[in-house]
């Protein structure tokens, strides 16, 4: 589904990538976990298009796509739901999640769509008319994995949706992301700092450290690591 | 003073204000997703009164319908050279004479300029039209969506160039389309642009920057002012009093009238 291979990419000569390598095969769910600052963002935004790679190859389905723009990326069925949510706070929670089935291929079975997230955040249903500015900092992480949802993407990034929330809200997300995955046979990267809540979700994980790759493998080999019981685990 | 006095020159204000708020939304659109400010307006607004009188010399068009065709010309032909228009037409005032330009209904004691009461409805028909666009369109949502936030906008596979590019060619169209409004009773001639540009700008920043119902409301608000203060000053003043309005809004609530935060339409 998604091949990485020696990706880097380089602010103003800073290297925040360095020849990452990695695989996500169709229908698995991958988790990178890592520091602040290793690179995780940076990451994902290469691989949506919102950030240009230095070097490497990127292929979605078979298909090279280092070089189409971000939104042609997001067309052909990659959804982004982004580090800080990035709601758009002027428009209506409805509004939003309309956007979020602004592809092609995603507006035709939108009012479908839009129930089944609504089921699966009853609160952005109460919530429809309201400004997304508005909302609480956890409501506004359910908009954006909603909205990403809306998209019916094939490939589903998530980029820390804990950040910034209570346990219990955490929770709550999670086990929704768990939910989605078994509703829709998607393929889903999250990359998170919850590193045990996020590894126990996942299939395969990597760990990534100052731009690069120091770890990887099954949940359960990563879990039982001494080296990231030690840095992670505690 | 007479009330029936003071509320002629309400009614002259808003009618006049309709027709600045459709000028103003052009520009608070180009900025709010563009994040630049647009003082080509200006000139664009006098190339929709030069085509809309040429128009009605021409091709005997009425001026309201030369409005409509300025729309279509501009949307079309988004990237013309502005500059051009000072070359090429000369600096003597023109002014498009229409039956109705003299006119006028009596409202009880008001009299109400037909000239001025169909380019207001006009300018409220359109500004209509295009808060039908933003509101209920996809398009229109994604104009607003890659306004708000063009990163987010990108990852739900809106093409935000695009929108920069159909934010530009609606906002130059509205202006144009409010310039042959305009002529309908305003003198055309090539320093009408600046003068507007400066207005628009005003009305922008009083209704909150990039927010394009602010901008209506600053538009209104402007022709009001406008208005009324030629009650107290000669006609030649009548700007002062839109500053002072200016100044006082900006001191008592300078995100705007309609400001929230700095990104919005
Ligand atoms: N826009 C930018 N300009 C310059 N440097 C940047 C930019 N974005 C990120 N960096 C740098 O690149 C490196 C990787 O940043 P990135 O945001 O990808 O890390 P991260 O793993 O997502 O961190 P966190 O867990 O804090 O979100 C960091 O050193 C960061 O300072
Ligand atoms: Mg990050």
């Amino acid at each position: 589904m998604l091949r990485v291979s020696g990706l880097s990419v380089a602010y103003g000569g800073l290297r925040a990538l360095d020849g990452i390598s990695l695989e996500v095969r169709e229908g698995e769910f991958v988790t990178i976990v890592g520091p602040n600052g290793a690179g995780k963002t940076t990451l994902l935004k290469a691989v949506s298009g919102t950030v240009a790679a230095t070097a490497g190859r990127i292929e979605y389905q078979d298909r090279a796509i280092g070089r189409l723009p971000a939104s042609a990326r997001a067309g052909l069925g990659i959804a982004h739901v982004p580090e800080g949510r990035k709601v758009f706070p002027s428009l209506t929670v409805l509004e939003n999640l309309e956007m979020g089935s602004y592809r092609a291929a995603a507006r035709a079975g939108r009012r479908q769509t839009l129930e089944e997230t609504f089921v699966l955040f009853p609160i952005l249903a109460q919530r429809r008319a309201q400004l997304a500015g508005s909302l609480s900092g956890g409501e506004q992480q359910m908009l954006a994995i909603g909205r990403g949802f809306m998209a019916r993407p094939d490939l589903l990034l998530l980029d820390e949706p804990s950040q910034g929330l209570g346990p219990r809200i955490v929770e709550q997300i999670f086990a929704t992301i768990a939910e989605i995955r078994r509703r829709r046979r998607l393929t889903i990267l999250l990359v998170e700092q919850r590193v045990v809540e996020a590894l126990e979700l996942c299939d395969r994980g990597y760990v990534l450290e100052t731009g690069r790759v120091v770890l990887e493998g099954a949940r359960a080999t990563l879990l039982g690591d001494p080296r990231v019981q030690r840095a992670y685990l505690g | 003073m007479a009330v029936a006095e003071l509320l002629q020159y309400v009614v002259t204000g808003l009618l006049v204000g309709g027709v600045y708020a459709l000028m103003s939304i052009g520009l608070a659109l180009i900025f709010g997703v563009m994040r630049v400010v647009n003082f080509a307006q200006g000139d664009f607004m006098m190339l929709g009164m030069y085509l809309t009188y040429y128009l009605a010399v021409a091709w005997h068009t009425d001026p309201l319908l030369g409005a409509i065709v300025v729309i279509i010309l501009t949307l079309g032909l988004s990237l013309i050279i502005t500059n051009v228009t000072t070359m090429v037409l000369s600096p003597m005032p023109r002014g498009i004479k229409t039956a109705y330009a003299t006119r006028a209904f009596a409202l009880g004691a008001v009299l109400v300029n037909e000239a001025r009461a169909y380019a207001f409805l006009m300018a409220l028909l359109l500004a209509a039209v295009v808060y039908a666009f933003l509101t209920r369109t996809d398009l229109g949502k994604a104009l607003r969506a890659a306004a708000d936030d063009p990163e987010a906008a990108a990852y739900q596979a809106i093409d935000v160039r695009r929108m920069h590019a159909l934010a530009f060619a609606i906002g130059i169209a509205l202006v144009a389309a409010a310039g042959g409004l305009l002529a309908t009773y305003h003198p055309i001639e090539p320093t009408v642009a600046v003068n507007f540009i400066v207005l628009m700008f005003v009305a922008v920043v009083l209704g909150g920057l990039g927010s394009v119902p602010g901008a209506f409301a600053g538009g209104i608000l402007i022709g009001l002012v406008q208005s009324l203060t030629l009650l107290v000053l000669p006609f030649q003043l009548q700007n002062v009093g839109v500053f002072i309005a200016f100044l006082l809004v900006l001191y008592l609530r300078p995100q705007g009238l309609f400001g929230r935060r700095l990104r919005s339409v």
